[in-house]
C-alpha cells in the first residue's frame, strides 16, 4: 500500500516536471517520424516482395519500430530515473519516507513503479500509432502483442537497472551514466560475434538482441520473460539492499 | 502502584558516522508534556541523536524506547513519532495540500481523516494562504511550518525538531516559539538548538551535548542566564582540555 503512495507522489511528480514532458514529446516524434519512415520504406518495397512468403507489415515495419523504441530506451530510462533515489537522498526525502515508516522494498517498488508506468504510457501511444493502420493492413495480431510484451519487459528490465544505480550512486548525473553503460553493455554485447555470424555462447545469452529477436518474429519464449524478469528482480533487489543499508550506513 | 515508562527513553545509545564516534553512551529520557532543550556546538552530536530517535539512522549500541517499548523495528514506532529535520525535506513539485495528504497516505490515515487532519494542521500552522501553492515556492519559514504540518498530521505522541530556529528571521521565530509552547500539552517535544535564549525561551528541560557525550541533564529552573552559565563552563573546560592536549 505504501509502494503505491510512494507511486502516487512520484507520477505526480514527474507529470509536473517540464523535464518528463519535453523528453515524451521528443521521444513520440522521434518515433512517429521512424513509422512514418518505415510505412514509406515498405510502400516502395511492397511491389518487390514475395505475395504470400514475404515479410508482412508486421515484419518490415512494427519489429523494427518496437525495437526502435527499446533502442531509445537504452537512453530514456536511465534519463528517467537518475533522480529516484539519487539526489533524493541527499535531500532527505528518503529519510523523510523513511521516517514514516516506509520500508526499503516499498520505497523502491514504489518508485520503480512510477517510472515504469511513465514509460509504459510512452509505450502505450507508440504501440497506438500502428493500430491507425490496422484496417487498411494484414496486422498480424499475435506477433504484434508478442512484440510488445518483449518491449515492456525489457522496458521494465531496463527501469530497475536505471533504478539500481539510483540507489548506488551520490548524483543523479552519474547514476544515468552507469545505467546508460549498463544498458549498452548489454545491448551491444554481443555485437561483434553477430557480426561475423559466430556462436555468441553466454555472451549470446545475456545480450538483449537474442531475448528480443524471437518475440519480435512472434515468438514468445518462456526464458526470454525468465531472463527480463531476472534483470528486473536482481537490480531491483540490489537496490533494496542498497536503500535499507542507509540506516546502518547514516 | 506501577509507575508510567517515559514517553522516550535513550539508553547508552552510540553511533559512529565515517569511522569517528559521534555518539557514546547517551542516554535522557522525555515524559509526556515535557519539550526538551538538546543543546550543544556544532558536531555536538546533536541532529545524529535526533535521527536516531526518528528512525532515520540506526544506533551502533544501546535502545531507544518509545512509551517503555524497544524500537527494534523503526515501522512499528513511525506513527508515534513525527520528524522535522533541519533542511525541511519537501516535494517541491506538490502543493502543500497535497504533500500533506501524500505524508497522510504514507501513515495509513484514511481519506475522511486526512481531510480533516490537513485541515486542522492548514489552520492550526496558519497555512490556508499556501495552500494551493507549490512547496517548492514557500520561503523558509513557511516550509519549515510545512515540514511541521506533516509531522503533527497523524497525531503523534513525540515531536522530533531538528533546529526549529535556525535561519529564521526575530518574527518566526518568535512565531515558532509560541507554536511550540501551544503544543506541548498534547505531544512530548524534543528539539535541538545552538541558541541558548531560544531553548531557555521554549523548553522545561534541558540536555546539553558535548562531544558525543551528554554533559548536563537538569530542568530548567526558569533562573535566566543559568543556562548559559553551564553551556559556558562546559565549554571552557572543553578549551582548556583542548589546550593541555596540545
Amino acid at each position: 500500500m505504501r509502494a503505491l503512495t510512494v507511486a502516487r507522489i512520484d507520477l505526480k511528480r514527474l507529470s509536473v516536471r517540464p523535464f518528463a514532458w519535453t523528453l515524451a514529446g521528443i521521444v513520440l516524434a522521434m518515433m512517429a517520424w521512424q513509422f512514418l519512415l518505415g510505412v514509406s520504406a515498405f510502400m516502395h518495397a511492397q511491389p518487390t516482395l514475395p505475395g504470400a512468403t514475404g515479410p508482412g507489415f508486421t515484419d518490415s515495419v512494427i519489429a523494427p519500430y518496437l525495437l526502435n523504441y527499446i533502442q531509445l530506451c537504452l537512453v530514456i530510462a536511465p534519463l528517467v530515473t537518475m533522480q529516484a533515489l539519487a539526489g533524493e537522498r541527499d535531500a532527505q526525502r528518503l529519510a523523510l519516507l523513511s521516517a514514516a515508516g516506509t520500508g526499503a522494498a516499498q520505497i523502491v517498488l514504489g518508485k520503480f513503479c512510477a517510472r515504469l508506468a511513465f514509460l509504459w504510457l510512452l509505450l502505450a501511444v507508440v504501440a497506438s500509432l500502428p493500430l491507425v493502420l490496422a484496417h487498411a493492413t494484414h496486422l498480424d495480431w499475435g506477433q504484434f502483442a508478442a512484440g510488445l510484451i518483449a518491449t515492456a519487459l525489457c522496458v521494465a528490465a531496463l527501469t530497475a537497472i536505471g533504478i539500481a544505480c539510483s540507489a548506488f550512486t551520490p548524483q543523479p548525473a552519474l547514476a544515468a551514466t552507469a545505467a546508460l553503460l549498463i544498458g549498452e553493455a548489454l545491448a551491444l554485447i554481443d555485437a561483434g560475434v553477430r557480426l561475423t555470424g559466430g556462436d555468441a555462447g553466454w555472451l549470446g545469452y545475456l545480450a538483449l538482441h537474442t531475448h528480443l529477436a524471437p518475440a519480435l518474429r512472434g515468438l514468445v519464449r518462456s526464458g526470454d520473460l525468465v531472463y527480463f524478469l531476472v534483470i528486473t528482480v536482481l537490480a531491483l533487489a540490489l537496490a533494496i539492499r542498497r536503500v535499507g543499508g542507509d540506516r546502518e550506513r547514516g | 502502584m506501577t509507575e508510567r515508562p517515559a514517553l522516550l527513553e535513550l539508553a547508552s545509545v552510540g553511533r559512529h558516522l565515517g569511522g569517528r564516534a559521534v555518539l557514546h553512551a547517551v542516554s535522557f529520557s522525555l515524559n509526556p508534556g515535557d519539550v526538551l532543550g538538546l543543546l550543544g556546538a556544532n558536531g555536538a552530536g546533536k541532529s545524529t541523536t535526533l535521527a536516531i530517535i526518528a528512525g532515520v539512522l540506526a544506533p551502533d549500541s544501546g535502545e531507544v524506547r518509545i512509551a517503555g517499548q524497544a524500537v527494534h523495528d523503526h515501522r512499528a514506532a513511525a506513527n508515534r513519532i513525527g520528524w522535522v529535520p533541519e533542511n525541511v525535506p519537501l516535494w517541491a513539485e506538490l502543493t502543500v495540500t497535497e504533500a500533506l495528504d501524500a505524508c497522510g497516505r504514507l501513515h495509513g490515515l484514511s481519506r475522511d481523516i486526512r481531510k480533516i487532519a490537513i485541515e486542522r494542521e492548514l489552520a492550526r500552522l496558519e497555512l490556508n494562504a499556501v495552500a494551493q501553492r507549490l512547496c517548492g515556492q514557500l520561503s523558509l519559514g513557511q516550509k519549515r511550518r510545512v515540514g511541521l504540518a506533516q509531522a503533527l498530521l497523524h497525531e503523534p505522541e513525540l515531536l522530533v525538531l531538528d533546529e526549529p530556529g535556525n535561519g529564521l528571521d526575530p518574527v518566526q521565530s518568535a512565531q515558532w516559539q509560541v507554536l511550540v509552547k501551544k503544543l506541548a500539552p498534547k505531544h512530548g517535544i524534543i528539539l535541538s538548538s545552538h541558541d541558548l535564549a531560544e531553548v531557555e525561551a521554549m523548553c522545561s528541560r534541558v540536555v546539553i551535548l558535548h562531544e558525543g557525550k551528554v554533559r548536563h541533564d537538569a530542568r530548567l529552573d526558569g533562573k535566566s542566564g543559568e543556562l548559559d552559565r553551564q553551556f559556558r563552563a562546559i565549554a571552557q573546560k572543553s578549551a582548556s582540555k583542548a589546550a593541555c592536549a596540545h
